[in-house]
């Protein structure tokens, strides 16, 4: 472009400074293009006028005209370009001028002015008021969702959903698989073999899913190299776990309610439970381990067999959905998804043996499933047998001696 | 005679609004000798308690307006003017007492009963407590039930074994899946904990902007649900991200179980928004105070944040101006501290201050809970649930039994202050970290607000009802 032509400099009418809060009264709308007050620009195949250069242009694409005609067909007149006045900007310069005088405008105040605009919604902070006033108009109403499927209508929880998410496993395998494959594999691996936990519990339907990607190559390698730690040992892993099985149907519904009622008695219940834990873990667990293996297992510490028959309906069913879940994407899903997902499993249990894990997803769907009905259950175990233990407990206490007067009472 | 005295002008006044026809009558008499219960005659003490008792039972359950015995009738009834003339309530005259806050009164009474030794007024109230308390009903039903159990185990002096074995029970049904989904649902609905994160996330990206290697220290419970925003921010407000390393210090066991779980997602989340990202995880501590610089992995080009978020209050009272003095050692850029509007800590030798201080916070949360959740929220329960612990702890176990952490004597905000400009001086939170507090609080139910605090005092206050329920604050050196 001529140097001539570019040295306009963007002073005239341009420090209007809005005035936060100036839309009382609002300004009645200028309507462009109207038949009275054409654009500048017309389009020479429908005659429509626009204000700026470069909708024309836009339109003219609409039109689909042949190459030639696609061409300026009047000859190019010197046009005024515009250039920020701010010096270290890219848009000083004249091979970087913009247009028209109104974009050179935002642009000055959005890049170099100060954001004086702001939305009342979400806070946001704008310098331009056309700007501000557009978000007005949507902030609130759009709506985010993730790929769980869950809507949100506010930004932050929306993001804070996100990031706890169980589809976010799924969705950054995919969008990384190629790039950062390495450092994925490996910091999986050795994230899980610091904590120990699948010393004794892999199943042996894990090595299936390593068949179904052996098509690819440079994962392999890895994938190999780490899970042959698991696999060398899934032969006795597999043995426990059916030992294991069989004990967990021994033992009662998690949330019983005679926890609730350990306060009123002075039985030693702690101590006893421990000793259980050896007995099902193996020698997994020491006896006063105050470590995370002893406080995140969620097996029931209790022997009182209040048998709860869904419960043993549950493991083998979250059993087989884990597997399923696992089985069904394997051909879309890349190595470290996969492996990911495995890390999962084992994960959630946190550091226990497999065997917690069973706990964990029984609790789970205890909770969240049958919520109403464990709550309930609890309920009413927890006030009879405070109302009961408070009677039999105020009984042994010395200093409240005046009890003659209310067993009848009951 | 006292009682019949009573009598006189209670008929004198004659405003029992309700003419139920005769049911008053063949309770009026018996209800007269009533008001000079507290403080209690040894004379026919126990069938004026046991009379009350069913009258109270009855018409929690009838809910009733006719058998208008307006004292303990759970309904507010305006026409009843004369009560709190005629019931003095034996010193407790508080003349806003209504009939509607029955477990507080009857909490009160048995909290001072227990500190006079009073064996056969514990166990009345003990008695009477137990058979309105419910962990399912109302707020009043609830409150009663879970101070129940703390001032049971303040008589019993059984308060170590109960808190113990609640925090067995939590932990075992305490997983990854649950413990998301409450604190998500509860940020849902209530700005309880959001208001700290928004507040200390604006003042920690204003402190350190700029700097291109950040170091943010955790110490929380929150499971990492403030730092999602805050990675985001770091990526979008900025052409070059910096790198973030987070350590988060957790003093909670039942939080320690779900720390792998959530260091996978937060890592991942990172990757998402493209910051580069580093994740450390400090646990097993029994006490703040031994944390150091070494054990942080704090080095030298990094710009450190702390951020304390509900974890003052766990350290030992005697201890916290040597904490306060650690994170001073770390040469910080901004320290965010985070607390619950409640003063346990000045209180601590005297139960029945402690008590009602105790009772009061609490209230007001769980009413919050109450207004916030759906009426059959399992989080909301979940989260009374969480606060049993907390009560047990506070009014029935002993400050010199060593625990694990645990302890909650929580401190105002004024007190904290006081604390904190030993080591440090205090930062204002600018105009848009205010601006973005507010637009926060707009998305909630109202009955939320901010509060700036008055000129001695420092950092901001979310107000529930006008009253002032979480403070946060920022320092630095």
């Amino acid at each position: 472009m001529p140097e001539t032509m570019a040295e306009e400099p963007v002073s005239n009418g341009f420090m209007q400074n809005p005035v936060p809060g100036s839309n009382n009264p609002p300004v009645a709308k200028r309507k462009r293009n109207l038949p009275g007050t054409p654009g500048k620009f017309l389009c020479e195949i429908c005659g429509k006028g626009f204000q700026r250069d470069q909708n024309l242009q836009l339109h003219r694409r609409g039109h689909n005209l042949p190459w030639k005609l696609k061409q300026r067909t009047t000859k190019e007149v010197r046009k005024r370009v515009y250039v920020c006045p701010e010096k270290t900007c890219v848009h000083h310069h004249p091979s970087r001028a913009l247009g028209d005088l109104t974009g050179i405008k935002k642009h000055f105040y959005r890049k170099h002015g100060e954001k004086k605009w702001k939305c009342e919604k979400c806070s946001k902070r704008y310098a331009v008021q056309s700007d501000w006033k557009a978000h007005s108009k949507t902030c609130g109403t759009r709506e985010y969702k993730c790929d769980c499927g869950t809507l949100f209508s506010r930004r932050d929880s929306f993001i804070t959903h996100r990031a706890f998410c169980d589809a976010l496993a799924e969705e950054t395998a995919r969008v990384n698989a190629a790039s950062s494959m390495h450092s994925l594999a490996t910091t999986n691996f050795s994230y899980q073999l610091m904590g120990n936990p699948l010393d004794t519990g892999m199943p042996q339907h894990f090595p299936s899913i390593f068949k179904t990607i052996s098509s690819n190559d440079e994962t392999i390698d890895q994938t190999r190299r780490g899970f042959s730690l698991w696999m060398g040992q899934a032969p006795q892993g597999h043995d426990s776990i059916g030992k294991s099985l069989q004990e967990i149907q021994q033992f009662g519904s998690l949330n019983s309610g005679s926890m609730y009622s350990d306060p009123l008695v002075s039985t030693s219940n702690p101590p006893a439970s421990d000793y259980q834990l050896n007995w099902v873990f193996g020698n997994k667990v020491s006896s006063g381990n105050a470590e995370d293996q002893l406080t995140s297992t969620s097996l029931p510490l209790n022997n009182n067999v209040k048998e709860n028959g869904t419960q043993l309906v549950s493991i083998p069913s979250l059993f087989s959905t884990q597997h399923q879940s696992q089985q069904t994407p394997s051909f879309s899903m890349s190595a470290t998804a996969l492996l990911q997902k495995a890390a999962q499993i084992g994960a959630t249990s946190t550091d226990t043996s497999f065997l917690g894990s069973f706990g964990t997803k029984c609790n789970n769907s205890q909770i969240q499933d049958g919520s109403k009905y464990s709550d309930l259950y609890v309920s009413n175990t927890q006030t009879t047998t405070l109302g009961r233990d408070m009677e039999n407990s105020a009984n042994d206490i010395s200093t409240l001696n005046q009890l003659q007067m209310y067993p009848a009472k009951r | 005679m006292k009682l019949s005295s009573a009598k006189i002008s209670k008929e004198s006044k004659g405003t029992s609004p309700s003419h139920g026809g005769h049911h008053k009558n063949s309770f009026h008499s018996k209800r007269q000798s009533h008001h000079s219960i507290l403080p209690l005659q040894p004379v026919d003490q126990l069938e004026q308690w046991s009379s009350v008792a069913v009258d109270m039972y009855n018409n929690s359950s009838s809910n009733n307006n006719d058998n208008n015995h307006h004292h303990y009738q759970p309904q507010t009834s305006h026409t009843s003017t004369s009560r709190s003339s005629d019931y003095s309530a034996g010193g407790d005259g508080d003349p806003s007492a209504t009939g509607n806050k029955w477990a507080s009164r009857l909490l009160k009474e048995c909290a001072r009963a227990i500190f006079d030794k009073d064996s056969s007024k514990i166990h009345h109230l003990l008695w009477m407590l137990n058979e309105l308390a419910s962990p399912y009903g109302d707020c009043e039903q609830k409150l009663a039930s879970y101070f129940l159990q703390a001032l049971f185990c303040k008589a019993t002096e059984s308060g170590q074994r109960c808190f113990k074995t609640l925090t067995l029970v939590a932990e075992k049904s305490h997983c990854f899946d649950s413990a998301r989904k409450l604190i998500l649902k509860f940020q849902e609905v209530s700005p309880w904990t959001t208001f700290g994160h928004v507040a200390a996330n604006g003042a920690i990206l204003e402190a350190l902007d700029g700097e291109p290697k950040l170091h943010i220290i955790d110490i929380s419970n929150t499971l990492c649900t403030q730092w999602p925003t805050l990675l985001e921010a770091l990526a979008t407000r900025n052409d070059d991200t910096p790198h973030l390393k987070l350590t988060v210090v957790v003093t909670a066991n039942i939080v320690r179980s779900v720390m792998k779980e959530i260091s996978q997602r937060m890592e991942k989340f990172a990757r998402l928004m493209g910051v580069p990202f580093e994740f450390n995880v400090i646990s097993g501590l029994n006490h703040l105070g031994q944390l150091t610089k070494e054990a942080l992995g704090v080095v030298e080009d990094e710009a450190v944040a702390v951020n304390c978020m509900g974890a003052l209050r766990r350290v030992p009272v005697e201890g916290r101006a040597a904490v306060i003095g650690m994170f001073r050692s770390l040469g910080p850029k901004v320290v965010t501290v985070v607390e619950e509007e409640a003063d346990f800590s000045s209180t601590r030798y005297d139960f029945v201050k402690c008590f009602e201080e105790c009772l009061r916070f609490y209230t007001v949360y769980f009413e919050m809970l109450e207004e916030s959740f759906t009426p059959t929220s399992n989080e909301k329960l979940m989260l009374e649930r969480e606060c049993s612990r907390g009560i047990v702890r506070v009014l029935a176990c002993d400050d010199d039994q060593d625990n694990e952490g645990e302890r909650e004597r929580r401190e105002r905000g004024s007190q904290w202050s006081e604390r904190l400009k030993e080591a440090f001086s205090s930062v204002g939170f600018s105009d848009d970290v205010v601006d973005d507090v507010k637009a926060l609080l707009k998305r909630y139910k109202p009955g939320w607000a901010l509060a700036q605090p008055y000129q001695n005092e420092t950092g901001l206050y979310l107000t529930w009802k006008e009253e002032p329920v979480v403070w946060v604050s920022a320092w630095k050196p």
